[in-house]
């Protein structure tokens, strides 16, 4: 560190002169030229030619000036702030919420519960999540009660000063348990395994039989938040002719659309969203989740509201990736050529299904890895717990179960004393290859990518 | 943030007699960086916020008769650029250098990494290993302590309310001594520590002379490990004395098994990171010793 | 109410706030700078730095009051004259800005680095943007940016690289 430069910057310290009050009055404006932004229309006649060039983003520019309008950094005249009271408690049944002291507060203009909203649920494959809880709490990031108040500080009082009593329910929050018969109902009456799908190809008895090493692992991964830069944030403003306008983090802004008009019956033709640009998604802002609560608050106040989560609320009240508890039976031969796969993958879904049914499908698809493989069986299920409920997430479910076949690669190949790269090169799919489910794969580089990689990174057996 | 009023103090008399006036209805500010995370999850709800941090009186960082003193308002980018720290006591740059990232330790300062008082704190071990003592004022007056004195336990202080640390002295005897500070976070940057360690010593004839060991995240507060400095006290200066500290320290540690790491683990870790500061220390010796007959 | 005056990007502004206002809604909601952004409020994210009488700092640790008298320089005021700064052209360039939500923050800890230092090897930039986390386009890409910037700007005469900041500080 160069000291110097320090004082020298420290030595601008003294403001020479006062400011004239008229210059006092100007917002701040840096610089008071306009910045360089240039129309960053593509070339036609470039286009084809995309491939290979070293591409600028056209965005980049905006991004790099600051002058990006994400969510929070809009703000409309008379505009409110939202705040959503969270449960903190896993398994409950809610007896009463009282807010009026909330609501006498000086600068708190709106209070909601659940039993205002007109449909209370949602989701983008089934309907089982509430916008706010009422009367089930399903895992401790459920929201319970929203306001929306004159400043963000007023609407935190306001939470504080709404009071809930909670009858605790029993809650099941792991998984296998989840799946047996006496556990207790996340969703009852209903069952906790709420999706399932099954891959079966040849023989798998026969497979096995065939086989001479049979290896068996448990491989599990974590539950990982998102924790895109920019939190969740929404603006709703429902005017005076009763439409509705939505700013919005949310990638999907027609399915976002239709489930908003799910939840607050009122026509899609009333609803316009206007997808902001997003800072970070990653598959975290693929559904609505604050936005009917803003909507309605909106509409009790008659003013716009703002509402942005908190760092907090991004961890236990959005949508995380899946942890999943992976079975592996893998029967080889002596050689390491895999004969048959058992794979059972159970999915920890959290309290609400989001994405999982569309996580199921993927993992379980790609669960056996890209091997030739004969003889499979994959089974997946995904379970109810009253967890922070898990849904899209880079990769929908491929990364856990890639995990899990890679390790018990290496596992087999340390077992048979074989270079794990080897044994990888033995059972991968080759160009006409047919994956688990009767694709033909085509363009399939797997071996090719192997070779490349050692190569590059100077890998040598190491045994 | 709930409402709080404020304050800025004009020199060390105007704080103290603001904080008696206030009493525990006040908060400290210094640099902030962890008193707004607290004032923001609502942790303490002070009436008034004592804005210290203009006190240039005790930014200082300067040797005098009695020792080196730092300033309780030295940031941790202030410890890393100062010539005089950096010449004398690497140690407590590494230690300040690794506490949180630039913009944290451009803020944050000495006084109120120590006074937050969390067992991992980065910047107690090097001082402990240096017995450093601390000046508090009050208005009553200032007085001396020992730094160890001032660590009752997680988040807590000997301080009183009214209490303002002003001052660190790292005492005369410890002036030049070779120190080393080892840190074991999750990640290089911007990590807590999952256990911290300091050591310090003189050199006398290949021997090891008042040998300080000192731990950070494996107790209630930093500690100091007097077995292993007992152990090596007057022994031949090597590897394998060094390697045995460390063992020796891991017994003494009371650390506990949370989400970043298990006790077994931290155990494990002080062992290894006792013997790498012991070694670093005397590399420092060393090079002091290069730098004094060049 | 805490009185404040201060300059922020070159121009003096005055506010009178609640106490508990940090600087970072200082900026952002009294003087309608929002180029710095609030990610996680507690000092971890580094989306709202900015840099505070030439230092690096995260604004949501510091109160209104702190900043009363010091000169603030935020992202919007980088740019100057149709003059893109050279770290915004480089890492536009080398396209290390993605979602661009942690970007005005990753730019002034490296301006900030680079005030002080105008050949800092990779370590130094890894430490110098370890306090800002980036969840799209990873850290290799703005280490680039970063080098390149600090090319050009060693290439530039020295005149010119304090031209763009007194171009900003005065008015």
């Amino acid at each position: 560190m160069n000291e110097h430069s320090r004082v020298l910057e420290r030595d601008k310290l003294n403001i020479a002169e006062p400011p004239s009050d008229v210059d006092l009055r100007l917002p701040v404006q840096v610089p008071r030229e306009p910045y360089p932004i240039e129309t960053l229309t593509p070339d036609a006649r470039q286009q084809t030619r995309a491939v290979g060039q070293r591409a600028t983003r056209p965005d980049g520019r905006l991004h790099g000036l600051g002058q990006t309008k994400y969510i929070d950094d809009l703000s409309f005249p008379g505009m409110l702030y939202a705040r959503i009271k969270r449960a903190g408690i896993a398994s409950a049944r809610i007896k009463r919420i009282d807010t009026s002291a909330a609501e006498a507060m000086p600068g708190v203009m709106a209070v909601l519960t659940g039993k205002e909203i007109p449909t209370n649920s949602f989701g983008p494959t089934f309907q089982d999540q509430p916008v706010l809880a009422d009367p089930i709490v399903r895992h401790a990031g459920d929201g319970v009660a929203a306001v929306a108040a004159l400043t963000e500080q007023i609407a935190n009082e306001a939470l504080d000063k709404i009071v809930v009593e909670y009858e605790p329910l029993p809650a099941v929050l792991d998984p296998v348990a989840a799946m047996r018969e006496d556990a207790p109902k996340v969703h009852a009456p209903d069952s906790n395994i709420y999706a399932t799908k099954v891959i079966r190809k040849g023989d798998i008895e026969k497979g096995f039989a065939e086989s001479d090493h049979i290896f068996e692992g448990r491989y599990s991964t974590q539950m990982i938040e998102h924790v895109s830069l920019e939190p969740h944030a929404a603006i709703a403003d429902w005017d005076a002719n009763g439409r509705l306008t939505i700013w919005a983090t949310i990638g999907r802004i027609t399915l976002a659309r239709s489930d908003i008009a799910r939840t607050l019956k009122l026509p899609m033709s009333r609803i316009r969203i206007v997808g902001t640009i997003v800072g970070g998604n990653f598959g975290g802002k693929n559904e609505i989740s604050q936005e009917p609560a803003l909507a309605l608050l909106s509409k009790k106040t008659g003013r716009p509201v703002k509402g942005v989560f908190t760092r907090g609320e991004e961890f236990t009240a959005t949508t995380t990736r899946h942890p999943i508890i992976m079975d592996y039976k893998t029967g080889v031969t002596k050689k390491g050529r895999i004969l048959a796969r058992q794979i059972r993958l159970v999915l920890d879904g959290g309290a609400y299904c989001s994405w999982s049914a569309t996580t199921l499908g993927k993992a379980c698809i790609l669960s056996p890895g890209p091997y030739k493989i004969d003889n499979v069986v994959a089974e997946a299920f995904v379970v109810y717990t009253n967890k922070t409920m898990t849904g899209a997430m880079r990769g929908f479910g491929a990364p856990q179960v890639c995990f899990a076949y890679e390790s018990q690669m290496d596992d087999i190949a340390k077992a048979l004393k074989l270079d794990p790269l080897e044994i990888r090169m033995l059972n991968a799919f080759d160009e006409g290859s047919s994956s688990p489910t009767g694709q033909v794969l085509h363009s399939v580089v797997v071996k090719e990518s192997l070779r490349k990689a050692a190569e590059r990174f100077g890998w040598e057996p190491r045994s | 943030m709930k409402a709080f009023g404020y304050v800025m103090a004009k020199d060390v008399g105007h704080a103290v007699a603001l904080l008696a006036e206030h009493g525990a209805k006040a908060k400290i500010l210094a640099g902030g960086t962890d008193l707004l995370v607290e004032l923001k999850h609502a942790v303490h709800n002070p009436e008034i916020i004592v804005d210290v941090s203009r006190l240039a009186e005790i930014k200082d960082i300067a040797v005098r008769d009695d020792g080196l003193h730092i300033g309780a308002l030295a940031t941790h980018s202030d410890i890393m650029s100062s010539p005089v720290i950096r010449g004398m006591f690497p140690a407590l740059v590494n230690a300040a250098h690794s506490i949180g990232a630039m913009q944290t330790r451009n803020l944050g300062t000495l006084g109120g990494n120590l006074v937050t008082c969390v067992p991992s704190m980065d910047s107690g071990p090097a001082l402990i290993a240096l017995e450093a003592s601390v000046t508090v004022a009050s208005s009553a007056g200032q007085r001396r302590m020992p730094l160890a004195d001032l660590f009752v336990g997680p988040r807590k202080t000997s301080l009183k309310p009214g209490d303002l640390l002003v001052d660190i002295v790292i005492p005369k005897e410890s002036l030049d001594k070779p120190a080393a500070f080892e840190k074991f976070g999750l990640r290089k940057g911007q990590a807590l520590a999952l256990v911290n360690a300091a050591a310090a010593f003189f050199i006398d004839k290949g021997n090891f002379l008042k040998p300080r060991i000192a731990l950070g995240a494996v107790a209630p507060t930093v500690i100091r490990a007097p077995k292993a400095e007992a152990y090596l006290g007057g022994r031949k200066i090597s590897a394998e004395a060094m390697a045995e500290a460390g063992r020796i320290a891991a017994t003494e540690a009371k650390p506990i098994s949370d989400f970043r790491a298990s006790a077994d683990y931290r155990r494990d870790l002080i062992a290894v990171l006792v013997k790498r500061a012991l070694a670093n220390a005397q590399a420092v010796a060393t090079t002091k010793q290069k730098e004094l007959v060049a | 109410m805490t009185d404040v005056t201060m300059t922020v990007n070159g121009q003096t502004r005055s506010a009178s706030v609640p106490p508990e206002t940090t600087l970072l809604q200082l900026l952002r909601e009294h003087f309608n700078l929002t180029g710095a952004k609030l990610g996680c409020d507690v000092g971890d994210c580094g989306a709202c730095t900015v840099i505070v009488d030439g230092q690096a700092v995260n604004s949501c640790l510091m109160l209104a009051g702190q900043a009363d008298g010091r000169q603030i320089l935020t992202i919007e005021g980088l740019a100057s004259r149709n003059h893109l700064h050279t770290i915004q052209k480089t890492f536009e360039n080398s396209g290390a800005l993605q979602c661009g939500f942690c970007g005005p923050g990753v730019l002034m800890s490296a301006k900030a680095l680079l005030d002080e230092n105008l050949n800092p090897s990779t370590r130094e930039i890894r430490d110098a943007l370890s306090g800002n986390l980036c969840r799209c386009t990873g850290y290799t890409k703005m280490i680039e940016a970063v080098q390149d910037a600090a090319r050009l700007l060693r290439e530039e005469p020295r005149t010119q690289i304090t031209h763009a900041r007194t171009e900003v500080t005065a008015s």
